[in-house]
């Protein structure tokens, strides 16, 4: 199944500048999800990050695979958007990531309760992986 | 299913407990409580509960993440499921 971006932005919180996922291509609820950021020119942290060369930074690498991550919770079936706070990530960058750049996202839990989960996910870009991490997080109250 | 090591266990655990929480192996006990003496939260008991069902292979099902209070509790979850 395939969520496109208004499902995503009725359940995830974040908005501009800091919605970093475009799309969904492939979704199992508590399974898997495959997200996809395109990485634009215009992104607003390229002004400084850095002047002299435009390189997406590794924490926001990291925050659009929290958020394709926090998909794996959304239910078709209920109307409810939680917030999800980060409780810990580990993540390992491999390859730097430019304007221009397709990063596809793959989810897939660790493990997942009610309202808590630990993911996996890994980055590539035009099939290179380019970052891996594992994040825990849980249901804001 | 061969009989399991209970020291080894006890050992084991206390190392990814450790690890979690940042606290030195020493200090913790069987009895010390994970909350009030480690400091564990909800999401550490998780990544406790996720290390240890990698490490064995096992799967505990989530309403026992209440009952991981202390070393010794989790030893015996770990081993009721190993049993199984």
């Amino acid at each position: 199944m395939e969520l496109k971006f208004d499902i995503i932005k009725k359940f995830l919180h974040q908005r501009y500048p800091f919605l970093m996922v475009d799309k969904i291509i492939e979704f199992e609820q508590g399974k898997r999800v495959v997200g996809i950021k395109n990485v634009s020119t215009n992104e607003p942290y390229f002004q400084g990050h850095f002047p002299e060369k435009a390189i997406m930074p590794g924490v926001l690498i990291s925050e659009a695979m929290a958020q394709t991550g926090a998909m794996l919770f959304y239910d078709e079936n209920k109307n409810e958007s939680t917030l999800y706070y980060l409780g810990s990530i580990k993540t390992r960058f491999f390859k730097p990531v430019f304007p221009g750049d397709t990063m596809r996202i793959e989810v897939t839990p660790v493990k997942l309760t009610r309202d808590a989960g630990i993911i996996q996910a890994e980055t590539k870009v035009e099939g290179n992986i380019v970052a891996k991490g594992e994040f825990s997080f849980k249901a804001a109250l | 299913m061969p009989d399991i090591d209970m020291n080894n266990l006890e050992n084991e655990i206390k190392a990814i407990v450790s690890e979690v929480t940042e606290i030195d192996p020493k200090q913790i006990t069987l009895e010390a409580n994970f909350v009030e003496k480690l400091g564990m939260d909800s999401m550490m008991a998780l990544e406790v509960l996720a290390s240890i069902e990698k490490k064995y292979k096992i799967k505990i099902p989530e309403e026992n993440l209440m009952k991981i209070i202390n070393l010794k509790q989790t030893i015996k979850i770990v081993s009721n499921f190993l049993n199984k």
